[in-house]
């Protein structure tokens, strides 16, 4: 470390050619030395990024050969076993891929496991992001731009799986379209422009190709690249520890340290995907066959990120369908193909903005929440997932009635009384555990941690031994924010009795409500000053201290 | 990561604007703040360097690594050239090809990231740095001359006093925003009634998918309990089956057998085919029966038939229909009853349609009901 | 114990914590968790038996014993039991060779299980009840040119009590497994001649997925049906055995006559099942039994995205300046 190297002279020779024409030296310095956090947390969104470029690297490889023709062929071709059998052509160039082209067969595996583990990781990305409020100001835009990412990751996943056009695939495309059929007044005509006349048509691959390989990646790709240039600009959060505010950044410089961890964890990616690939069949569309409207097969599901959709379609019950004028209106159908996925990705969206009209907290955070310190915000998120979950079983209900034999129809009631009670239940029991967490932070905080050691005092008595918690510790455990709304603060009435015009009206009588439910439960730090509390004679110093007397 | 160095905007304030004065806390940790520090405009903390000898173990590691992701990378390309395209056709072959090329890329991928990650643990030192957020609203006197500078613009370009000109380039835009709307009229037909029409006509026979055998009543009729999917003869050369695809999705037919007993009273309702008036028994052949096996739901065939209870299950959301009971739902999803095919018998003894479905078969659209 | 108390505040206790206790649950359920039915192959497939091969006294001794309390002397049914006389032999071979009669539990759906009869008793019981219970010809016959179970070689195994030396008892065990060697080989060509007799992989395909796939799965894995009844996995279902719950729809199963799906054609259908079922996995040694998405989804969370995180984790892991 005594003297810097040189650099080498090719490498000057580029760098002074890009300064000479793009000033670029301050800037290139200033983000070499980016701080990013050390928590292994932050790099979650990083495997739905890698996962994305491998998708973008497979896909093309795989466009060489795919041929997204519905054109019926008898196939002749190198998998004998299907040989005489009348497929579409979309179906027959995915087996050339599989079977004819080397290392085919495993980059189309790469690049449907690493579909399956993009959206995980956009959905783990997600809750990390939700339950430690690092949507909040300023970061509401990149909040809402994940949430498009996350939905179009979605139908990008959907379109995909459909191309191939085997039994399983083409089953999601039918039920696409009966959904589309549901919609009043207009649903037929969409049904017949986007499959250019009736199901299944001759184009719907060949549009969905398009969709899939060019519009959707086109806009996935422009809103990454907008959620990463906005990351940069209003830098990651942290959480809170020594040094940690939400004026200054604490972490690792870009360069050269967290290049090196970035760029192993690239390959680290990459590394479990191709893993799975090589080992673990997965989509296996040559055992299936090819798509027939007329056949289907049970234990019928579509990828797991689909699955939501799928359970709320089971157990929606057909109570609330009616006709207008001799009109259908599919209630049925209407619900759970379109209000509950507007609920999810809709209250997902607006979660940021309402919890900012509740508490009127107009600051800019940049120290992310512990949950527990966020006891209604980490109920409601325990309860959403709670919510998704359910629904997502419950699109896999044949598949537990089978393995669990449990009658198929009661597996339906069970969920449709789950996905009712489950969300309050998971809501109350995941802010009792924050509560609960919050007092043991208290506790710690002012009487130290338990150090399992036993000591009996002169006088007999038995003590554990309290010791002090590290700096680090405390500075956590007092971090805890006050939660407060404005809307409690703001006097219902001034001194001359004139009540708050705002509080009156409707609109406020709400947000007051919403107030004091965001905020009654909460345990208190207030006066809680580090290592002050009445056990602290149980400390280390304290027994030695006793013990002297 | 590294690319995005390039992507962000080169007119950021710079970084020093916000001058947060040196005062801030300082960032201690316990630990000493370093020896000899990390040398940069931030304080950094917890610096450690490794020792020498620790930097040394740490480079063979990762070294090793290396060196096992280098041989993991041949071995790659060896496995590519190990089978020929004409092996992997065969399934097993194409197994060992595919575990062969994924292991060894596994191999080669995760020595590269574990070798990474040994070098930037063990080689490099460690420290954290912090740096200032930046200060993110601007200042008043920013905005207010950003603001002033905008409209000052804007009133020069004429576009806030001149509505006439504004105005008419509004409206020029307004049949060009259209346009690409109207482009697409031309990716599909009208609905009409396409949805309300089969292939099923009077006098149509039907064969068993898959088979081209044209279906006798005998074939059925003497079993107590058959069933199978049926399609309609349509013979149409242009198809490798005959039949369309859109054709076959939504003409596709499940016959059922069942014993007289099994009826339940709801089958002797009328209902009206081709203009003639008859009970929904009448529509069957000697009891069996014809049911559209698409699903009202949202299309999905439904053809779990239990021949004890009746019941045709559909796979993809377990819509229930009665078969004793002219095809009413019993649970699940699904509204509206599976459409019934009125079939009869000709002259040689082939199953045919004596009209086609009583309702439009397949998912329930908003006029399905509609003539 | 005090090398794990000294460790148990280290930043990774809790995932190794977590760790052990999947470990251990996985561990835990593997232990308690049942052990699927494995069906004994038994007996070479056969022609239609003479009838100096089969006792009919001996197949009413059986019937009136295993089968009479629950359907009657005359096979007419009961309470327990249904009337068996217009069923068809098919139908008494496919419930006796799966082992899901005689059953011990009238009400509920029987698993596949190993036989409890012999060949050779259940041959006598078919004759018994082609003789003195079928309604004249009702119901399908034993479609004895598919092939039946794999020989087995204890069917051929001498008893040691036969024999007075242990010498002449070794020459029967050889002679026997030279017996089991031939019959296996005659077994295996026709069971071959049989899947390759079908050629119209598109007839057989389309029959199966229209016809079966429902209920028992694009691979023969099976699936749910109502009542908590289900359609059970067909991977150890011989030929003979598909054919026959074809023909007599054992169950809730319907029936799918000759007429509607004849011999030839029921050839193509089964031998699309059976060569499918041996189809190796060209995607890789691990097919999560072919249970497809489901199972997919959950290998990507818990082993694809937690081997990334636990990757993520090494990689950001503390450093402590005397680590």
């Amino acid at each position: 470390m005594s003297k810097t190297t040189q650099a080498p002279k090719a490498l000057r020779g580029v760098g002074n050619f890009i300064d000479d024409r793009f000033h670029a030296a301050k800037m290139g310095e200033k983000n070499l030395r980016k701080v990013f956090p050390n928590h292994w947390s932050f790099m979650l969104g990083e495997i739905a990024l890698y996962s994305f470029i491998i998708l973008l690297l497979t896909g093309v490889f795989l466009t060489l050969w795919f041929k997204p023709s519905m054109i019926e062929v008898v196939y002749d071709g190198p998998y004998e076993r299907l040989n005489g059998v009348v497929m579409s052509e979309a179906y027959a160039s995915t087996l050339h891929i599989d079977f004819a082209v080397r290392g085919g067969f495993l980059v189309r595996q790469i690049h449907h496991w690493a579909a399956l583990i993009f959206v995980a990781s956009l959905v783990v990305h997600m809750l990390r992001v939700f339950f430690t409020g690092a949507f909040r100001k300023p970061r509401e835009i990149n909040w809402l731009i994940g949430v498009a990412i996350f939905t179009l990751a979605m139908l990008e996943g959907l379109f995909g799986y459909s191309l191939p056009d085997d039994l399983p695939s083409g089953m999601g495309v039918r039920i696409l379209q009966g959904v589309m059929l549901a919609l009043p007044l207009v649903g037929t005509y969409i049904s017949m422009f986007l499959f250019g006349g009736e199901f299944p048509g001759e184009d719907i691959i060949t549009r969905l190709y398009m969709l899939h390989v060019l519009a959707i990646p086109a806009l996935l790709l422009g809103l990454i690249v907008a959620h990463f240039m906005i990351l940069w600009h209003q830098k990651h959060t942290q959480y809170p520890g020594p040094g940690k505010t939400d004026k200054t950044v604490v972490g690792t410089p870009m360069f050269p340290g967290f290049a090196v961890k970035a760029g192993g964890f690239f390959f680290f990616t990459f590394a479990v995907i191709a893993g799975l690939s090589a080992f673990v069949q997965i989509n296996p569309i040559h055992l299936f066959g090819p798509f027939t409207p007329t056949s289907i097969t049970s234990g019928l599901q579509p990828d797991w990120y689909m699955g939501f959709m799928e359970g709320s379609l089971r157990i929606f019950p057909n109570w609330f369908d009616f006709q207008i004028f001799g009109y259908a209106v599919p209630i049925g159908v209407l619900v759970p193909g379109l209000v509950i996925p507007g609920i999810v990705f809709g209250g997902l969206g607006a979660w940021p903005f309402l919890e900012q009209w509740i508490t009127g907290d107009k600051r800019a955070h940049n120290v992310a929440d512990r949950p527990r310190n966020a006891p209604v915000r980490t109920g409601v998120g325990a309860a959403g997932i709670t919510f998704y979950g359910l629904l997502w079983l419950a699109g896999s209900n044949d598949i537990l009635s089978e393995t669990f034999s449990i009658s198929l129809y009661v597996t339906t009631y069970i969920f449709r009384v789950l996905v009712i009670v489950g969300p309050f239940v998971a809501y109350f029991v995941a802010k009792r555990i924050c509560l609960g967490l919050q007092r043991r932070d208290r506790e710690s905080l002012e009487h130290g941690y338990e150090s399992g050691i036993i000591q009996q005092l002169p006088s007999g008595e038995f003590i554990e031994v309290h010791k002090r918690n590290s700096e680090e510790t405390t500075e956590v455990l007092a971090s805890k924010p006050e939660i407060t709304s404005t809307a409690l603060t703001e006097p219902a009435a001034d001194d001359k009795g004139v009540r708050n015009p705002e509080s009156r009206k409707a609109k406020g009588r709400i947000r007051r409500a919403l107030a004091e439910w965001y905020t009654k439960d909460n345990v208190s730090f207030e006066g809680v000053e580090p290592h002050t509390g009445h056990h602290l004679h149980h400390s280390e110093e304290a027994v030695k201290e006793h013990a002297s007397h | 990561m590294t690319e995005n160095n390039t992507n962000s905007s080169g007119d950021e304030t710079p970084e020093r604007v916000v001058g947060t004065p040196a005062d801030e806390k300082p960032v201690v940790t316990g630990a000493a703040v370093s020896e000899e520090g990390h040398a940069g405009p931030y304080p950094a903390s917890e610096t450690h360097f490794n020792t020498e000898e620790g930097q040394r173990r740490g480079e063979k590691v990762a070294s090793v690594w290396f060196i096992l992701a280098f041989l993991g990378g041949m071995g790659f390309l060896v496995s590519y050239f190990v089978f020929t395209p004409g092996d992997i056709a065969d399934p097993q072959l194409g197994q060992y090809s595919n575990a062969l090329l994924g292991g060894t890329l596994t191999l080669a991928l995760f020595g590269i990231g574990a070798g990474m990650t040994v070098w930037a643990r063990k080689v490099m030192p460690h420290y954290e740095v912090s740096s200032p957020y930046d200060e993110l609203p601007s200042s008043d006197k920013e905005k207010g001359s950003f603001g002033d500078f905008f409209m000052q613009g804007a009133d020069e370009s004429g576009f806030t006093k001149r509505p006439l000109m504004r105005r008419t380039l509004i409206l020029a835009m307004v049949p060009l925003g259209l346009a690409p709307i109207v482009l697409l009229r031309d990716t599909g037909p009208l609905p009409g009634d396409k949805l309300k029409q089969t292939p099923w006509e009077n006098g149509r026979r039907m064969y068993v998918e898959g088979t081209h055998r044209h279906v006798r009543a005998e074939d059925l009729e003497n079993d107590p309990y058959g069933m199978i999917s049926a399609l309609p003869a349509v013979d149409d050369d242009h198809y490798p089956h005959g039949i369309s695809l859109n054709d076959a999705a939504k003409s596709v037919i499940l016959l059922i057998k069942m014993p007289a007993e099994d009826w339940k009273s709801s089958m002797e309702e009328d209902i009206e085919v081709e203009g003639e008036v008859a009970s929904r028994l009448n529509w069957t052949h000697n009891g069996i029966i014809a049911y559209s096996k698409i699903c009202t739901h949202v299309g999905c065939p439904a053809a779990l038939y239990e021949r004890t209870t009746h019941r045709i299950l559909c796979p993809c959301h377990q819509s229930t229909f009665d078969a004793s009971d002219a095809a009413k739902v019993v649970f699940g999803p699904a509204h509206r009853p599976l459409p019934q095919l009125p079939i009869g018998v000709d002259d040689e003894g082939y199953l045919i349609a004596r009209g086609d479905f009583t309702e439009p078969p397949g998912p329930t659209f908003w006029d399905y009901a509609k003539d | 114990m005090k090398w794990i108390t000294a460790r148990r505040r280290h930043p990774l206790a809790g995932y190794v914590v977590v760790i052990l206790a999947l470990a251990l649950f996985g561990v835990g359920y593997a232990a308690v968790a049942p052990t699927s039915d494995q069906a004994q192959a038994q007996t070479l497939a056969a022609d239609a038996p003479s009838p100096e091969d089969v006792d009919v006294a001996e197949g009413k001794t059986i019937f009136d014993q295993t089968c009479a309390s629950c359907h009657g002397l005359d096979g007419s049914g009961g309470e327990f039991g249904p009337d068996l006389r217009d069923v068809g032999p098919a139908a008494i071979d496919f419930q006796v060779s799966t082992g899901r009669m005689p059953s011990m539990n009238p009400d509920a759906q029987m698993p596949r299980k190993p036989m409890v009869m012999t060949e050779q008793e259940l041959a006598d019981l078919i004759a018994y009840y082609n003789e003195s219970i079928r309604n004249d010809g009702s119901g399908a016959d034993v479609p004895y040119d598919v092939p039946d179970i794999e020989p087995h070689p204890d069917d051929f195994a001498p008893l040691r009590s036969d024999f007075d030396s242990e010498e002449a008892y070794e020459e029967a065990v050889e002679e026997a497994e030279a017996e089991y060697q031939a019959a296996l080989e005659d077994y295996q060509a026709e069971y071959d001649a049989y899947i390759s007799g079908a050629d119209d992989t598109e007839m057989g395909m389309r029959l199966y997925l229209t016809n079966c796939a429902h209920c028992h799965g694009w691979s023969g894995g099976g699936g749910a049906l109502t009542d908590g009844r289900w359609a059970p996995e067909i991977h150890e279902s011989t030929p003979r055995e598909i054919y026959e719950a074809m023909v007599s729809g054992p169950g809730a199963m319907p029936m799918f006559s000759d007429g509607v799906i004849a011999p030839e054609e029921k050839q193509e259908l089964i031998s699309y099942v059976k060569t499918l079922q041996a189809e190796p996995d060209a995607g890789g040694i691990f097919n999560l039994q072919r249970v497809g998405q489901v199972a997919e989804g959950l290998i990507g969370w818990v082993v694809g995205l937690a081997l990334i995180v636990a990757c993520a984790i090494w990689i950001t892991a503390k450093q402590r300046a005397h680590d």
